[in-house]
Order: C-alpha cells, then sequence, then structure tokens
C-alpha cells in the first residue's frame, strides 16, 4: 500500500520504519526541496534503540523514499504524526488533499493537536466520497517504541466509519497478532481516552511523590508503604515508585495539554499542581545536598550517575537531572557527568563547558567529589562496587534520586545517605 | 504692553518686579478668554521626543514665558544646571553634590567628581545588580530548603519605597517572561502593619527580603527587617548566619553597617553619599524595578532619563520643558498666589506617582532658609497632593470646581493604550482620554465650557473655572517615556530651588522628630510615663496611654 508519513515525532518515524518493514511503499516529504536523505531532525528520535537501521534497511529495499511534497499528496493513505504546534500546518495539508482528491482517502491521526482536532480534520473532507479521518492515538514510549508499534495488546481507535476500519485494519494486519482489544470509539472519545490515560498517571507519580515527600519528614519508609498500597488490587503496583520527578517529552505534552483543557474549561488546577509539583520534585535531590552542605554549593564537585530522562534512552529532554545541573552550577559547583548512552546529547547541550566534565567512566565521575547524586535507574548503577566508590569520593555522600539502593547497607559502609522518602 | 527686561543687563529684582507689574494686569483675564486666542496652543505646547507639554491652559501669555525665562537667567539657572551636572557640592549644608545625572550616564562617558571618574563605579554597581537580577530571574536563588526563590519584598521607606513602588507599579506591563514568577512587595510602615499581613500568606522557604536604606540605620527599616528574621528564624532549623545569608539583601550607602546587621558584602549593592534618597531609584534602588521589568527595561528607563538630562542641559530655557514646567509653577506661586497643587494622572498604572511627587517636591523644596541661612523673600513649594484623575473625581473634584481655593493641576495622561488588547479595554482608554481632557477643559472655562446651555443654571450648578493645568501627554507608558517622565519632575524641582534661592538636596527638617521619638521610646521603654517631664500635652498623653495598659486585661 501506498502511505504517506507525515510529522518529524518519534511516532512518524516509527511508522515510517515499521510500515516500510512491511512492504509498504513508504513516502516521506523531502525536508528541503531536491533532499533524498532520510533522517529524523531530532536527536533523540535519532537515539531510538534499532530505529535508524529500520529505516536505513528501508532505503535499501527501495519501501521507502523521500519525494516532493506534491508526490507524497496523491497517495491515498496519509499517517500524520506531527508536533503538537503543528496544528495549522496539517490542517493545510488536508485541505490541499481535499482540493485534489475526488475519490477516497484515508488520514491516520496521530497527532496531539488536543481533544475535537480530528473531527476538525474530517469537516474538511468530503465523507460522502469516503474520505475519512481516523485518530489512532500514539501510545509508544521512548525507548521501546518499535516493539510497541509492532506488538500492540491494546489499541485505541476513534473511527466513525466501517470502510475506513477496513482500511486500517489491513493496514495493521501485520502488527495484531498479539493484539487483546481493540477499543473502537469516537474521534473525540478517543482523544479524550488518550488524555485521561496520562493524566491518570500522571496524578498517580505526582501523589506517591507526594506521599514519600511527607514520609521524609514523618520518619517513615516510602517503599514499604508503596509496596502495602500496590498489594491492594484496587490500586496495583505500576506508576507508585516515587523518585525526582517524570520527564520526557510526549507525556509531559499531553499532560500540559490536558492542565490547559482543565484550566481554561473547569477553571481546575489539579494538573497544573501536578505539573508544578513535579517541577519541584525534579530538584529534589538537588535540595537534599544544598541542605547537607548548609546552603553553600560553591566550588564543590558533584558526580552524577545518570542523566537520560529514563534508563533506556538516550534522550534527555525534560529530563531532572538537566535542572539539577543547572541549579548546581548556578551555585558554583563542578558536575561531573556519566550516562551509558545520554553523554553525546548532553554534551550537545552543555558543549565545552569549564564546569562540566563527561566521564566516560562512572567510577571517573565520582573522583574526588563531594556528593552522587543517582538521577537515572540504569541497570549498571544498581550494584556498584561500594568500596570502590567509597575511595573514589572526596566526601561519602549518595544522594538516591530513584530510591534503588538499601539504606542500611550504605550506611554500614560509611556513606551519608539520602532517598525519597526512605528513612 | 511689552514690559519684558531687556536681555543683558537683568537683575533678579527687576526681573521680579516685572513679573509682578505683568501679573497685575493678567490676574484681571479668565481664562477662557485668554483660552479664546488664536495659536495659543501652537504657541504654549512645547515637544521633546514622546512627550508633549501643553501649557495653553496655564493663566498666561507667550510673553510671560518670556519674563520667566529671563527670571530664570538672571537667577544663573544655566550656571546652576552646569554645577549641578558636573558634581559641584550643590547640596551645600551637607558639602556634597547631587548627582543622580550620573546614575544615568552610558557606559564609556567620563564624569570626575573629586579628581574620581564615577562613571565607571556606577556602572559596576548596575553589573552586580544584573548578577542578582539575572540569578533571580533564572529561578537560581536558592532559600534555605533549596528551593528557589518567587517573592520579593522591598524594605525600605521614603526614597527606599515610593520610587521603585511607583515605577514597578507603572511598568507592570512590562514584565519579561522571566519574570512573570516573581512577586514583588513593598513593605515601608514603621508599625509592621503591612509587613505582618504579607508575611503571613508567604513561604519563608522562598521569600527574599531586600533591606534599602541609605545610612542603614533607618529605623522603620530596621524594625521591619528584625521582625522579618525572627519570622525565618521560626520557620527553620537553620542558622540565623546561613539565613541572612540567603534571605536578605542589603541596598545602601553604607556597607559597615549593613555588615554589623549581618548581611556579607557578596549580598549587598551599594550607592553613594551623593545620590539624594528621593532621588535614588536609577541606582541599585531601583533592584525591584530591575526584577520587575528585567535589566534591558531597567536600561531603557535609564535611557529615557538620560535623553532628558541632555535635553535639560542644552536646550534653549524657551523650549526647555523641565524649565518651562518650574517657571510655571513659579508663576503660579509666587505671581497668581497659588499654594495647592494637585496631580492626577489619568492612567492607574501611575497611581504611585502622587505620592512619590509628594515626596520630591515636597522633601525637595518644602523649605523656608536660603542657601546663605537667610529666611526666604518668597512662598515655596505648594502642598501637594492627588490621585488616579478618574477615582479623584468622585473625591476632591468637587473642591476644585466650587470651592474657595485655587488649585493649580498636572493631567498625565498617554495617547496610545492598549493596542492589542480587546475593544472593550480600548474603549476604557478612551472614556479616561475623554474624562482628562473634559475635565481640564471645565476647570478652565467653568460654565462657558458649556456655552448658553449654562445660563439659566441654579447658583449652585455654577462654575467658576479659572483654575489653570498642565496637561502631560506621552505617546504611551513605556519604561523610556516613565525615565523621562520622572527626570522631568526632578529637574523641575531643581529649577525652582534655583529661582527660591534654596537647597532642594537636604531635609534637616525631617530630624528633630526622629531625636525626639526617641526620647519618648526610651520613657515608654521604661515605663516611667507618670513622671514624664514634657509639654503637659504629652505627658497627659503618656499617662493616659500607661493607665489604658494597665487596665487591658490581657496585659502581662
Amino acid at each position: 500500500m501506498k502511505i504517506a508519513v507525515w510529522g518529524d515525532e518519534l511516532a512518524s518515524w516509527v511508522a515510517v520504519a515499521q510500515l516500510a518493514a512491511y512492504g509498504n511503499d513508504v513516502r516521506v516529504p523531502q525536508a528541503a526541496a531536491g533532499t533524498t536523505e532520510i533522517r529524523p531532525s531530532q536527536s533523540s528520535v535519532r537515539a531510538e534503540p534499532g530505529l535508524m537501521e529500520l529505516i536505513q534497511a528501508g532505503v535499501i529495499k527501495g519501501q521507502l523514499s523521500a519525494l516532493a511534497t506534491d508526490e507524497c499528496e496523491e497517495v491515498v493513505v496519509h499517517w500524520l504524526a506531527m508536533a503538537p504546534d503543528e496544528e495549522d500546518k496539517a490542517i493545510a495539508l488536508v485541505q490541499r488533499l481535499a482540493q485534489r482528491a475526488d475519490g477516497s482517502l484515508l488520514v491516520i491521526n496521530q497527532s496531539n493537536f488536543g481533544i475535537g482536532a480530528s473531527d476538525r480534520l474530517q469537516a474538511l473532507l468530503n465523507s460522502d466520497a469516503g474520505q475519512a479521518v481516523i485518530c489512532l492515538p500514539d501510545t509508544l514510549q521512548q525507548g521501546r517504541a518499535l516493539s510497541q508499534f509492532a506488538q500492540p495488546k491494546t489499541l485505541l481507535v476513534g473511527c466513525e466509519d466501517a470502510t475506513a476500519l477496513q482500511s486500517l485494519q489491513a493496514i495493521l494486519r501485520p502488527f495484531t497478532g498479539a493484539l487483546q482489544s481493540l477499543q473502537l470509539m469516537t474521534r473525540r472519545e478517543a482523544e479524550f481516552t488518550k488524555f485521561a490515560i496520562t493524566g491518570m498517571l500522571a496524578l498517580r507519580l505526582g501523589y506517591i511523590n507526594e506521599l514519600a515527600n511527607l514520609a521524609d519528614l514523618l520518619a517513615v519508609d516510602i517503599d514499604v508503604v508503596r509496596q502495602g498500597m500496590g498489594s491492594d488490587e484496587r490500586i496495583g503496583p505500576h506508576y507508585l515508585a516515587p523518585g525526582c520527578g517524570f520527564g520526557g517529552q510526549h507525556f509531559t505534552q499531553y499532560i500540559e495539554g490536558l492542565a490547559g483543557l482543565f484550566s481554561e474549561k473547569r477553571r481546575s488546577t489539579l494538573l497544573d499542581t501536578v505539573l508544578a509539583e513535579n517541577q519541584r520534585q525534579m530538584e529534589l535531590p538537588f535540595r537534599k545536598l544544598w541542605q547537607h552542605y548548609e546552603c553553600d554549593l560553591s566550588g564543590k564537585t558533584v558526580a552524577l550517575w545518570g542523566v537520560a530522562f529514563k534508563p533506556g534512552v538516550a534522550s534527555i529532554d525534560n529530563a531532572p537531572a538537566l535542572r539539577i545541573i543547572d541549579a548546581l552550577l548556578a551555585q558554583g559547583a563542578r558536575v561531573r557527568l556519566h550516562d551509558p548512552e545520554a553523554l553525546p546529547e548532553v554534551r550537545e547541550h552543555y558543549g565545552n563547558h569549564a564546569s562540566v566534565c563527561y566521564c566516560a567512566d562512572k567510577y571517573e565521575a565520582a573522583q574526588a567529589a563531594d556528593a552522587l547524586l543517582l538521577l537515572t535507574e540504569w541497570p549498571e548503577y544498581w550494584s556498584p562496587d561500594f568500596e570502590r566508590l567509597a575511595q573514589s569520593l572526596r566526601a561519602k555522600v549518595v544522594v538516591d534520586g530513584r530510591n534503588v539502593y538499601d539504606p542500611a547497607l550504605l550506611r554500614a559502609q560509611g556513606f551519608t545517605y539520602y532517598g525519597i522518602g526512605r528513612l | 504692553m511689552n514690559m519684558a527686561c531687556g536681555s543683558m543687563q537683568l537683575t533678579i529684582e527687576s526681573c521680579w518686579q516685572a513679573l509682578g507689574v505683568h501679573a497685575d494686569a493678567l490676574k484681571q483675564q479668565h481664562l477662557k478668554d485668554l483660552l479664546s486666542q488664536d495659536g495659543r496652543f501652537g504657541e504654549l505646547s512645547f515637544r521633546h521626543e514622546g512627550m508633549l507639554l501643553d501649557l495653553s491652559r496655564q493663566r498666561l501669555l507667550p510673553q510671560t514665558l518670556d519674563k520667566l525665562v529671563d527670571l530664570a537667567q538672571a537667577s544663573d539657572l544655566q550656571g546652576w544646571i552646569e554645577a549641578l551636572f558636573q558634581g559641584e557640592a550643590v547640596n551645600n549644608t551637607e558639602q556634597r553634590p547631587a548627582l543622580h545625572t550620573a546614575l544615568r550616564l552610558p557606559a564609556g562617558s567620563t564624569l570626575r567628581v573629586a579628581g574620581e571618574d564615577v562613571v565607571p563605579k556606577v556602572h559596576a554597581n548596575l553589573e552586580r545588580m544584573a548578577g542578582m537580577v539575572e540569578l533571580l530571574h533564572n529561578r537560581q536563588w536558592r532559600g534555605y530548603t533549596g528551593e528557589p526563590i518567587d517573592t520579593v519584598v522591598n524594605v525600605g521607606v521614603g526614597g527606599s519605597d515610593l520610587g521603585p513602588m511607583m515605577a514597578c507599579r507603572a511598568l507592570n506591563d512590562f514584565v519579561p517572561d522571566e519574570a512573570a514568577h516573581l512577586k514583588i512587595h513593598f513593605v515601608s510602615s514603621m508599625d509592621g502593619s503591612q509587613l505582618v499581613d504579607l508575611l503571613e500568606q508567604s513561604n519563608p522557604a522562598t521569600t527574599l527580603f531586600i533591606v534599602s536604606s541609605k545610612s542603614f540605620t533607618t529605623i522603620d527599616t530596621l524594625a521591619n527587617a528584625a521582625t522579618a528574621r525572627r519570622w525565618l528564624q521560626d520557620a527553620s532549623d537553620v542558622r540565623d548566619e546561613v539565613l541572612v545569608n540567603r534571605h536578605f539583601v542589603a541596598v545602601t550607602a553604607s556597607p559597615e553597617k549593613a555588615l554589623q546587621w549581618g548581611i556579607p558584602e557578596s549580598n549587598q549593592l551599594h550607592f553613594w553619599d551623593w545620590t539624594g534618597g528621593r532621588y535614588s531609584l536609577w541606582s541599585t534602588i531601583g533592584l525591584p524595578i530591575a526584577l520587575k521589568i528585567g535589566m534591558s527595561g531597567f536600561h531603557q528607563m535609564l535611557a529615557g532619563a538620560h535623553d532628558l538630562d541632555q535635553h535639560f542641559r542644552s536646550a534653549p530655557l524657551s523650549e526647555n520643558l523641565p524649565v518651562l514646567l518650574a517657571m510655571t509653577g513659579i508663576w503660579n506661586i509666587n505671581f497668581l498666589d497659588i499654594h495647592a497643587h494637585a496631580i492626577l494622572p489619568y492612567d492607574g498604572r501611575l497611581a504611585h506617582l502622587p505620592a512619590y511627587l509628594e515626596q520630591l517636591e515636597m522633601e525637595s523644596n518644602g523649605k523656608s532658609v536660603c542657601r546663605d541661612g537667610s529666611a526666604s523673600a518668597h512662598r515655596t513649594c505648594p502642598v501637594l497632593w492627588g490621585e488616579v484623575g478618574p477615582n479623584a473625581q468622585h473625591a476632591f473634584y468637587q473642591l476644585l470646581h466650587q470651592g474657595t481655593e485655587s488649585v493649580m493641576c498636572d493631567f498625565i495622561v498617554s495617547a496610545r493604550r492598549y493596542a492589542s488588547e480587546h475593544e472593550t479595554l480600548q474603549r476604557q482608554h478612551q472614556l479616561a482620554l475623554a474624562n482628562c481632557l473634559a475635565q481640564a477643559r471645565v476647570l478652565a472655562l467653568g460654565d462657558a465650557a458649556l456655552g448658553s446651555a449654562q445660563d439659566n443654571a441654579k447658583p449652585w450648578q455654577r462654575y467658576r473655572g479659572n483654575q489653570p493645568s498642565t496637561v502631560i501627554l506621552l505617546d504611551e507608558l513605556t519604561p523610556r517615556s516613565v525615565g523621562a517622565l520622572i527626570a522631568l519632575y526632578e529637574h523641575k524641582v531643581f529649577v525652582q530651588s534655583v529661582i527660591w534661592g534654596i537647597n532642594p538636596f537636604d531635609q534637616w527638617g525631617v530630624e528633630l522628630g526622629k531625636t525626639m521619638a526617641t526620647q519618648l521610646l526610651d520613657v515608654l521603654d521604661s515605663g516611667q510615663h507618670p513622671v514624664a517631664s514634657f509639654d503637659h500635652a504629652t505627658n497627659g498623653l503618656l499617662a493616659a496611654i500607661e493607665a489604658r495598659r494597665m487596665s487591658n486585661p490581657d496585659a502581662d
């Protein structure tokens, strides 16, 4: 099938790679007239495991090509996964498609333009002629996006046209072997459901972080409490790990969108509060260190383990570590950074800063530091050689932003340990 | 009727005399008659940059201005202006210059005072201030818990309060994104009532206090600062030294005193004894303004003032806006016998301008002793007060229109506002403009404003008119135009002081009250009320206070 994919987002490039891999003739518009190179512009997208290889394979097999806009617009199936601020562009595109096509058109919209956006696109088309918009909310998580696209367990589909649904199912057939449920609903409901799910997860994370901060003040170990909560089947264990805030581009964009709707339509500050508290939570490890050193970090050296916004990605989008590095530098501290994958992105961000040292080895990062901050729970940080760590550090202070260590164990080895809500 | 002084050998006395004769003739003419003369607006309105000074509703003629300029010349105004700008000790009772104009000199210029170039010092302090502003705007000034400061409280009084507060309010539309999270408050009252309300709703962990005091001995300010410090101590377990370090900034000309109070050098911003308190908003006292509108906005405000400085220094007196504004005041006060002056901004953003000008004018020129120690031969500063014009219409305009007092009024309004806002807001500005023009017209013309419609009015419906007013029309209110507007009034005050022969830069009249308050505080502290030996009134009140305190069941 000929499919044009629009957008320069993780979702668009995953769709490009996977649709091409299964034999579709996938077209993407040229980044600039005459450029045939096919390459996501965002480094965080390029860092998605396996993605660039799969795109390359599609190009080599001839399933994937960059064409002039005009040639992209002539196909029947259009996959839209554009950035949240590109709705105007999407509207202009669909208007052009409507002008040139008399017959059927299928627009699969994965973009987060807010609730009602897919209906607005549909209104530009002639539904009597078989021109339909389907809303297929993107459920990809950075780091696992390819496999999530290839083997979804559930699909939310906002579709109000039986023929269009058949076409979509045909396109998705290679990927639906493990599918347990396909929830069919209106476009508007699909958009709302996506927002609602994301908001719920954010509320859970916000709540557990609030609880952890309170536990800190009441001499209670949040880890014990969390396990107790998770054992209640009405609650379950997911999204209940306290830490120094959530990051990532898509998650945050959805929550900001929903928070904006709540605030505009309902004057509700529920999600605004979650977002604001999350921003504060991101700096929590900094505050623990600040208080440890009596509000003076100038001249201190601080080691950071983990900069990526979560393990398994090379992306530093909205990562807590960035806020912490900024805070430390503003106080006149030096930072020594280690991350198994994200250092190239970090270097792009901070460049050759006199107070920033990029370390290839995690013990090297700890060398002569006045504290170690663990900010991303990469597997290699869970069981380090504590003896070697103790020898490397100048002051044996550990701030565990992800609660991966056993406080008693570290204290027994002479470390001063701070967790998130840990005794 | 050309009785003007000759342009060459004028004496001050002959100019005063000529003006007196001229006034006697002119007093008989009602403003409505003057305003019927063709070309009057063109002859009596003056422009500089985005500012228009309309004197056409003053009870004077173009030749009156000529005579007033003669008086200014005879008083060696130009010599005094140069002395002011060059840093001579124009503040003679305290033997120092008054160099607010140096505070707005662009970087790279030079001004030698006592052999030292002051411009690099001024800019070095602005740089230090910029560093603090940047930290606060980037949310990197951290409180004792490590959270960023989001509330700034300026603790100061007089010049350390009125100027910054006025400018912050005036420029509320110019807050850059990076400053949007900062709340800025002003606390001045000695009794702590403003502070108590504010502390109740603030978070100690994220509140920074700017203690602004030139001498760092101002009791009002130090009392508020002590209460703030206690509030922080009660809220945290952190050592006092660390708390003061994270939560207090001193802006002062007395670094040692601030250090004694506990504020380290690194948290201090300085200015100099040659900056008078009421002329200090251009210095680091302007920190709250810079926090509100950013350093770029602050520099624009300085540039607007500097531009007006150059105009004041170089424009011929007969086209010189501050000179004309000042000499019009001289005419009203000394020749038309008007001793009340209302400041009436038709713009809610200038709500604090009247209070600011009350200090600027009355603390500067509210004097009756000349520079040489002799008693002033002339009436000096009038009683000044004001309010946002449209609100004052519902308060004291009754007196302006039908009372027995002559009052001169300054109307201040901008031509453009709300260009990119909703039509209902644009309409509101239209309404304010209409009211401003209407009031100036009715004050001047009285009944004649409505023509024959007033012919059958009852006595209590009559309007006398003949109240003189000035309209200062700004293109729009911006950091630059606010800077120019304030400089306009500063220089106006200076010009009047030259004509009256007084020193506008000291304020000895506020000292005795302070000394007396110290004595009374001792008595109140010691509880020796009944045996106090002041005057009968004071003794009586002390005894009454003591009696009431004794009978209070809550007293300890």
